[in-house]
């Protein structure tokens, strides 16, 4: 709602909307001294303008307290809102998760590229295995869609990550046992690789017919919060005569993913091969515009660094991790306990 | 469509082919991965050749004594076959596993078939045969593996330094590859590719080139070199395994069963060494090995 609608004097209303304050949202969530100041107005001024702009916000029941012109439009305040709120995936890398703001954020699609060898499918796999610590452990509790397009997933692999990540469960419940009484662990390392639902696909045409599949397999599983592809590239860089094709095909596939991140809230993460050696990622420049954050995996001397690319809202870090027998890992720290959010 | 059950197979772990020699085994957690392309890359000379005979032969163990209980096909593009090394291998793999053979009256050579590959055209048509052949085949064991040596022969002489050749190139690796993968998925057969090296030369601005793996540089027989083929073919494998020689031989004491005056001997022998250069599932990691008349033999 506006703040033209609000019944007040012009004076003060001419002062909150000179300094800003066009909707009530963005009233009701400063204080009464910080929008004396900013409008140049009295406190007692403020305080009841405070008032008066959540009486009718908690009176008007439209999303959340939110109104817009548009209908189904959100106001950037209210999206920042929910975008804090939004769980994101640890990568059990704490340096890797600082720079990503947390983790991998659900609701975005995220590209890894790098070079053979570097790490990929192990962030995959990771992920894969990550997404389902529980919500008592600061997870999502959520399931995993891994697309297996070159057949570098071994479940012996998955196996190996599920078990160190139980045993860190376990862990920090034996730690956080001393201070209040925490859950047993009831997740095993079976019932982890049970809740990765795994698709191997052997050419474009089945890749193609997979992803238009997801929606309807997401809206059968809501347990799902990630989707894995590994890797996005693999079958289009074979021989395609018609190259508008090419990138026709795989736009839509980028739109598709994106659609079904924000559908369902779940993140994507899609692997890139590099292309050619300046180091662009394959596919070209058509598809970087497809994607919303973009993380570059390279080695630096003996070290694996993870570097973010591209993204609306993370600034531009790189941060070193290992890959162990345990997983992803920090690479300076010796203690082998997972930080737990 | 379906997912695929993780743990559908019990122990949880995809069948692997034995390397025929424990040593290489423990350091490839089992041996070659089935459902999978695994590549040797290595100079000339270094074993290539004779790993992937070996592995041919131990291709037809049981599983239970870590081979796939199959035949092998052997794709080579490089001439002569060595028809006469594999002859022996098979001799003393005869007598160490009459057991396979003797309800069968066949011997181990039966089960490798051969066929060599002029260029990467006459691969595609071979592959196109492939599926075929293991459908209708009416060999006693099935196909279970596939050993291409080398990929990097086919790639030679038709290919220019041109970026649109090199283009058109990158192209057919992944087409390769690609079909390779998916008979590998629908057989569940191990696929193990050869690759060569070349020299590498340090460019002018001194940038010490791309590392693709766990190890920095490859050496072999002190000099540095770089698989061949470069960073679209190393998209296209899953796992890659660096086979080098540097010179150290090993000595042996040996005593000769056939004369009868029972003289011994002393061989030498160089010493070969496998890294793992990456792959989903193992960790960095080497060991050594020599080649005797009897195959790969490893060395603590």
């Amino acid at each position: 709602m506006e703040t033209s609608r609000l019944p007040l004097s012009s004076s003060i209303r001419g002062k909150l909307i000179s300094a800003g304050y066009t909707s009530l949202s963005s009233i009701s969530s400063v204080s009464s001294t910080d929008l004396a100041r900013d409008v140049n107005i009295t406190d007692t001024e403020a305080f009841e303008i405070l008032k008066m702009a959540n009486q009718i916000s908690g009176s008007s029941s439209c999303n959340g307290g939110s109104s817009s012109l548009v209908n189904g439009a959100k106001n950037a305040w209210d999206m920042l809102h929910e975008e804090e709120a939004l769980p994101r995936i640890t990568t059990s890398c704490s340096d890797l998760d600082k720079i990503l703001g947390g983790g991998i954020s659900c609701r975005d699609v995220t590209e890894i590229g790098g070079v053979p060898g570097i790490g990929k499918t192990q962030i995959g796999i990771q992920l894969s295995v990550n997404v389902q610590i529980p919500r008592e452990f600061g997870g999502l509790g959520g399931k995993a869609i891994y697309i297996d397009t070159e057949g570098s997933f071994m479940v012996e692999r998955a196996l190996q990550i599920a078990e160190a990540c139980v045993e860190d469960m376990e862990e920090y419940t034996g730690y956080m046992h001393k201070h209040f009484e925490a859950s047993q662990v009831q997740m095993k390392p079976r019932d982890i690789l049970e809740n990765i639902f795994y698709f191997r696909v052997c050419s474009y045409t089945e890749q193609i017919a997979l992803v238009n599949h997801l929606d309807k397999f997401i809206s059968e599983n809501k347990d799902v919060k990630v989707v894995i592809v590994d890797s996005i590239t693999f079958h289009f860089r074979q021989d395609f005569d018609d190259l508008a094709q090419r990138t026709r095909v795989l736009s839509e596939m980028a739109l598709k993913f994106m659609k079904l991140a924000k559908k369902f809230s779940l993140a994507v993460t899609t692997k890139y091969t590099e292309g050619s050696f300046q180091l662009a990622l394959a596919l070209g420049d058509s598809w970087s515009h497809s994607c919303t954050n973009r993380v570059i995996l390279y080695w630096n001397g003996d070290e694996r660094y993870a570097y973010i690319d591209k993204s609306p809202s993370l600034p531009s870090a790189s941060a070193s991790y290992t890959v162990t027998s345990r997983g992803l890992r920090n690479s300076s720290s010796s203690s082998k306990r997972v930080k737990m959010m | 469509m379906k997912p695929r059950s993780l743990l559908s197979q019990s122990p949880t772990t995809s069948l692997k082919l034995t390397t025929g020699c424990e040593t290489l085994d423990e350091c490839l957690r089992g041996g070659f991965p089935c459902d999978s392309l695994t590549e040797i890359v290595a100079e000339s000379g270094c074993g290539k050749t004779q790993l992937c005979l070996q592995l041919s032969l131990c291709a037809q163990l049981p599983i239970s004594n870590g081979g796939l209980d199959g035949s092998a096909l052997y794709l080579h593009s490089e001439f002569p076959f060595p028809f006469r090394r594999l002859h022996q291998l098979s001799r003393s793999f005869h007598l160490s596993n009459p057991s396979i053979y003797a309800d069968h009256n066949d011997n181990p050579c039966d089960h490798v078939f051969v066929q060599n590959v002029h260029n990467v055209d006459h691969l595609f048509d071979v592959m196109a045969k492939i599926e075929y052949f293991v459908k209708n085949s009416k060999t006693r064991l099935p196909l279970k593996l596939i050993v291409l040596d080398s990929v990097a022969a086919l790639f030679r002489s038709e290919f220019d330094n041109t970026p649109s050749d090199l283009r058109k190139r990158a192209s057919c690796f992944f087409k390769i590859s690609g079909k390779l993968k998916q008979l590998a998925n629908k057989f569940g057969l191990a696929v193990v590719i050869t690759n060569q090296v070349t020299d590498f030369v340090e460019s002018s601005d001194g940038l010490s080139g791309l590392r693709i793996g766990n190890l920095r540089c490859l050496y072999s027989s002190g000099r540095r070199v770089v698989p061949a083929l470069g960073l679209a073919w190393a998209n296209c494998v899953n796992s890659r395994v660096f086979i080098s020689r540097s010179g150290d031989t090993i000595c042996q004491e040996g005593r000769d069963d056939d004369e009868r005056s029972g003289s011994s001997y002393v061989s030498r022998r160089a010493r070969r060494r496998l890294d793992i250069v990456f792959s989903p599932h193992l960790p960095a990691s080497s060991c050594d090995f020599v080649i005797t008349r009897e195959g790969i033999c490893g060395v603590r």
